[in-house]
């Protein structure tokens, strides 16, 4: 028998039934038996209803990504699957210390049973602080959900200039650009190039010939009080997009395309890549996106293109005999002529700039860890709860359903851990 | 009821009590396959498959943690019917909130202040 304090408020030990084993089995139930079986019945429905209140989130999670894979695919790289591994592998552990609890107390064994809820909150905690260095990180970088996603970093880590110049660069534009050394200016922090929908941006520019010449003008428009827009007067600007890749470029001492090419006739809201001049063929290529500004502003410079057609490939008559004829000069550094893997393809999309409405991933990232981080830190109270009353003595083997209970809603939590981990954070 | 006699075996006169060789099996099976599903995603299977691997590891990872540390293994009967028939709702849910969800036209949000210079048509139905 425990020694257990009686401090038990609406407790009275004189009301006829016979020793119940523990002074905390209450005076309505028959016995401990009935009391254990009515409180797991209890905790069963509570974790029932968890299930369906989680499930609310992931019926937003799959919805958004099966409408927009693409920002899945390019935004989880902005989370580090260490600390998410790490995460896992601690709250696997408190788990199975928490099960360990169950067994300790149900066995009397009231030392590792105080052992295995301290190293339960441990671990907790452990969980917390990961999740808090993860959380800190992203605010600070500003990758944050909804509109307030403006990060200050691509998911490469490359710096970048931010709409409300937070971190650092010019206001309402947002460029990004593979190249770490200054490729930046290629637009000078001004240029709004039109680009909409970018959802699969080298889907269609990846094709042979995209970088048609072009003509570009731009254009000043302003807005009256209705709302409508005039157009000044236009201005060309020497805007040559390479024709002939990389090498031709270069030998020619060719002037980098100051805007990005627009494929002609085919969705003219697509962004094309343009490619550096005078670098290394690899990687060298930015897109110039402006995205997700709700600002209204008075004027604007618009870009109008008109585009030749681009050249036709030449097909060839024999599709066994693809090489080496259908390689250009530079084309092989723009387009490779093999079909591209699908990590390939997944590489060349987190490159480029980010899928409208990227931010919605960390909606869904940051409303999901957030419910579970809340879970997690509701568990660490229970369980200092419990660890008080275990030091106290009051858990023995006829009288120790919160530490059962308190482990089911534990397991319950890891379980949803094990679920958000690979949706969120091990995205191929 | 009260009786109280110590066992030296894992018994008590309440609830199951879990074997400790069950719980370390399961706690070092979940820690094998959450290594498993991270080394996983470095092998490409293409998308769909990586995203299959990853779930059926999850599936797995979860049915030990309900059958083994939540005793749903040893429990009763009834108590497996609540938590199923939760998972049961919650595929419901799902599944229905899926079901129409190609009906629907995509929306194109652009910025008032950029209008796009073409009308954009109908999203490239892609994927």
């Amino acid at each position: 028998m425990s020694t257990a304090h009686g401090a038990h408020d609406a407790h009275d030990d004189d009301h006829g039934h016979v020793d119940h084993g523990s002074p905390f089995i209450q005076h309505h139930y028959d016995d401990a038996q009935h009391q254990f079986d009515s409180g797991k019945l209890g905790i069963w429905l509570f974790l029932a209803q968890e299930v369906l209140f989680f499930s609310a989130l992931f019926v937003a999670y799959i919805l958004y990504r099966v409408h927009h894979p693409e920002i899945y695919s390019y935004a989880h790289k902005w989370l580090d699957v260490k600390m998410g591994a790490t995460n896992t592998a601690v709250l696997i552990f408190s788990s199975l210390t928490a099960a360990w609890a169950v067994r300790a107390a149900q066995k009397n064994q009231k030392g590792l049973l105080i052992g295995c809820i301290a190293v339960t909150i441990g671990c907790a905690c452990t969980f917390l602080v990961i999740k808090y260095m993860e959380y800190s990180h992203k605010v600070h970088e500003h990758i944050l959900f909804g509109r307030y996603f403006d990060p200050c970093i691509s998911p490469g880590g490359t710096e970048l200039l931010t709409k409300h110049n937070d971190c650092k660069g010019t206001k309402s534009t947002v460029e990004w650009s593979l190249d770490q050394a200054g490729e930046l200016d290629l637009l000078n922090g001004k240029a709004l190039s039109g680009c909409m929908e970018i959802s699969k941006f080298d889907q269609e520019p990846r094709e042979p010939g995209i970088q048609a010449s072009c003509h570009v003008f731009e254009v000043k428009r302003t807005r009256n009080a209705k709302g409508d827009w005039t157009e000044g007067a236009r201005r060309e600007i020497t805007n040559q997009c390479p024709e002939e890749g990389l090498e031709t470029l270069e030998g020619k001492k060719h002037e980098t395309p100051k805007y990005p090419c627009w494929r002609p006739a085919v969705q003219p809201a697509v962004c094309t890549p343009v490619v550096a001049a005078n670098k290394p063929p690899s990687m060298q290529f930015g897109v110039i996106v402006e995205y997700g500004d709700e600002e209204e502003r008075g004027e604007d410079v618009a870009i109008d293109a008109k585009c030749d057609a681009a050249k036709p490939e030449p097909q060839p008559a024999d599709i066994f005999a693809t090489q080496p004829e259908t390689e250009r000069l530079g084309q092989k550094a723009i387009q490779p002529i093999h079909q591209l893997t699908v990590h390939e393809e997944h590489e060349l999309e987190s490159l480029g700039p980010p899928p409208e409405h990227t931010g919605m991933f960390l909606t869904v990232y940051f409303a999901m860890t957030g419910l579970h981080g809340i879970h997690v830190l509701f568990g660490v109270f229970v369980f200092i709860w419990l660890l008080i009353r275990a030091v106290k003595g009051q858990f023995n083997d006829t009288y120790f359903g919160p530490i059962d209970f308190a482990a089911l809603y534990w397991h319950i939590v890891d379980l949803i851990w094990i679920f958000l981990f690979p949706l969120l954070y091990l995205i191929h | 009821m009260a009786a109280t006699e110590h066992h030296d075996d894992d018994h008590n006169d309440i609830s199951h009590v879990a074997p400790a060789r069950v719980l370390l099996a399961t706690g070092g099976t979940l820690l094998m396959l959450t290594l498993l599903t991270v080394l996983a995603t470095h092998v490409d299977f293409g998308a769909n498959i990586n995203l299959a691997v990853a779930m059926v590891i999850a599936v797995t990872k979860a049915t030990l943690v309900i059958l083994f540390f939540m005793h749903l293994r040893y429990d009763k009967l009834f108590h497996t019917v609540v938590f199923v028939s939760a998972l049961l709702a919650a595929s419901l849910f799902v599944g229905f909130t899926l079901m129409d969800t190609s009906q629907y036209q995509q929306t194109n949000i652009w910025q008032p202040s950029n209008p796009p210079r073409a009308p954009l048509g109908p999203r490239p139905t892609t994927g």
